[in-house]
């Protein structure tokens, strides 16, 4: 993590919403590529604000200003988009959709070659080399419809992949998943960081799934709480001001906050 | 039988009706999946208003058609895009708005216009060589366009906010496809009429997402059906002298409900239920 290098993501005191309703007022924040940073708030904190705004589907309000890759949000060119691997949370897309596999993936290929151009037997390749990634090879010609959940999110972790982008942007992936699954896909989602370089944003409720695994955490309720290292995020003074007194801190520093508890023996 | 191929309005009428087979079967994958299906019936009606406005003022009605389809495409695709309106709702007050406008056009000939009513049933043996040519070429301008922007039309239809995020120019491709909805209802009014096009979109793709998870196959599955219905529909309306409109859609229905009775998604679900 080379702190001295521009910043790939920079918010700069940026508020986004329409005038009347505001999603996230005052962001401050700077992602460095290279780096694994968990967003956790509460429903309706912000945190899908931020994704939209990330993929340069939402610009700041007046006055403030967010960079992607050193170039405005909302001058984001469709080249930049295809930098930003997107797993939208579940529910968003129709999985029963007449797709394959593949052919989900593939889609990954086309923002990045651009109008007029048919993929060619590269990005065939780098499709391929994206399902491995995820481990779902074998199930190239298989219909998305029929995959499980975790099945279905590895192969939408592929189609990010296939664009080959700098940084992975994943809104809510474990949702919906048994606990087994969650950590799977959380693990993938590791192990891709690592192994690719890759920058990556992840937006969960589930705090201690990804506690130990994050560089940074970053704490939105509307307001950019905090963000830091695990440690310094999770302090039960810093949590009770997002989550009142829905949060519980067990004796063995589980954090529970109500409605997104787990069972924990 | 086979003499019915030397005359040349067989043969025009027969080139016709593979060409809107064609062309309503392809745009119709995109319709069906992206969930346009309403806004097409909804264009069929304005272009139709087009055509009745034509007529009664003595201007082109295909151009009228055109530029009533297109109209009613933008708008729709616009209220859309802005979120002020459910999209049923703007598309169903268009839709019978237009067609009011058709009744009132109509009602206001001084005289009964067949021709009229030829394009809201369609009377595919009546096409003539300028139409076919019209057809052909506005068949050409459709397929070349969906050829040439076949990746970005699945990758909308798939997930528009998606397609968008992951660097696609999704909105102009959304308007892009409203507007080949909007040419293609216009090149098939004239076979089909404007009651019947709907049909011909929403069905041969609704037949071939029956029979398949993927998306090349379903759509040439959905060509093959929209051709065969077309041709097939011709030909048995001249044998047994019944309207041609009625017989393409009939026929295609009729497919229809034998692939939901062979589907292999169908049969997939009742193993899981047993």
């Amino acid at each position: 993590m080379a702190s001295q290098s521009l910043p790939i993501i920079h918010f700069d005191h940026a508020t986004f919403g329409f005038p009347g309703v505001i999603a996230l007022e005052d962001i401050s924040l700077e992602i460095q590529s290279g780096e694994f940073v968990g967003v956790i708030g509460p429903n309706g904190s912000g945190k899908t604000t931020l994704c939209r705004a990330v993929l340069g589907l939402m610009a700041p309000l007046k006055g403030g200003h967010l960079r992607i890759f050193d170039c405005a949000c909302d001058e984001l060119r469709c080249h930049h988009r295809a930098k930003i691997g997107y797993l939208p949370q579940k529910g968003v897309v129709d999985r029963n959709f007449p797709v394959t596999v593949l052919e989900t993936v593939m889609m990954g290929r086309y923002g990045a070659l651009g109008l007029f151009k048919q993929p060619s037997g590269r990005d065939h390749k780098i499709a391929l080399d994206a399902l491995a990634h995820v481990g779902m090879e074998g199930h190239r010609d298989s219909a998305l419809g029929h995959l499980s959940g975790g099945q279905q999110q590895r192969v939408f972790i592929a189609r990010a992949l296939a664009q080959q982008p700098q940084v992975l942007l994943l809104d809510e992936p474990t949702t919906g998943l048994d606990i087994t699954t969650q950590h799977n896909v959380v693990e993938l989602v590791q192990h891709l960081h690592e192994e690719l370089g890759l920058t990556v944003l992840l937006i969960t409720h589930d705090i201690n799934m990804i506690r130990s695994r994050v560089d940074r955490l970053v704490l939105l309720k509307t307001r950019l709480y905090a963000a830091g290292p695990p440690a310094d995020v999770l302090k039960p003074e810093i949590l009770s001001q997002v989550y009142g007194k829905d949060l519980v801190i067990t004796e063995r520093d589980t954090i529970i906050v109500e409605d997104y508890h787990h069972h924990h023996h | 039988m086979l003499e019915l191929f030397t005359y040349d309005f067989m043969q025009r009428s027969l080139l016709a009706a593979a060409l809107v087979g064609a062309l309503c079967s392809t745009i119709g994958v995109f319709v069906v999946l992206r969930g346009l299906a309403f806004v097409g019936a909804g264009t069929a009606h304005a272009a139709f208003a087009g055509v009745a406005l034509g007529f009664l003022m003595g201007w082109p009605p295909l151009l009228m058609a055109m530029l009533f389809g297109l109209a009613t495409v933008w708008i729709t695709g616009w209220v859309e895009e802005k979120g002020r309106m459910k999209l049923d709702v703007s598309i169903g007050i268009l839709y019978t708005a237009t067609m009011a406008l058709a009744i009132l056009f109509i009602g206001l000939m001084k005289t009964y216009n067949a021709e009229v009513y030829g394009y809201l049933f369609g009377s595919v043996l009546a096409v003539t060589s300028e139409e076919l040519r019209t057809i052909a070429g506005l068949s050409i301008v459709v397929i070349g366009s969906i050829l040439l922007f076949s990746k970005e039309l699945y990758f909308i239809a798939f997930d528009q906010e998606m397609a968008e995020a992951s660097g696609i120019p999704a909105r102009r491709i959304f308007f892009l496809l409203l507007t080949l909805v909007a040419l293609t209802v216009v090149v098939s009014l004239k076979t089909v009429g404007a009651i019947l096009v709907f049909a011909m979109i929403l069905i041969p793709a609704s037949t071939a997402y029956q029979l398949t998870h993927s998306l090349s196959t379903l759509t040439w599955y959905s060509i093959l059906i929209g051709v065969s219905c077309s041709v097939g529909g011709v030909l048995l309306s001249s044998i047994w002298d019944i309207p041609s409109g009625p017989a393409i859609v009939l026929l295609a229905t009729l497919l229809f409900f034998v692939a939901v009775l062979f589907s292999p998604k169908r049969q997939r679900r009742s193993l899981a239920v047993t």
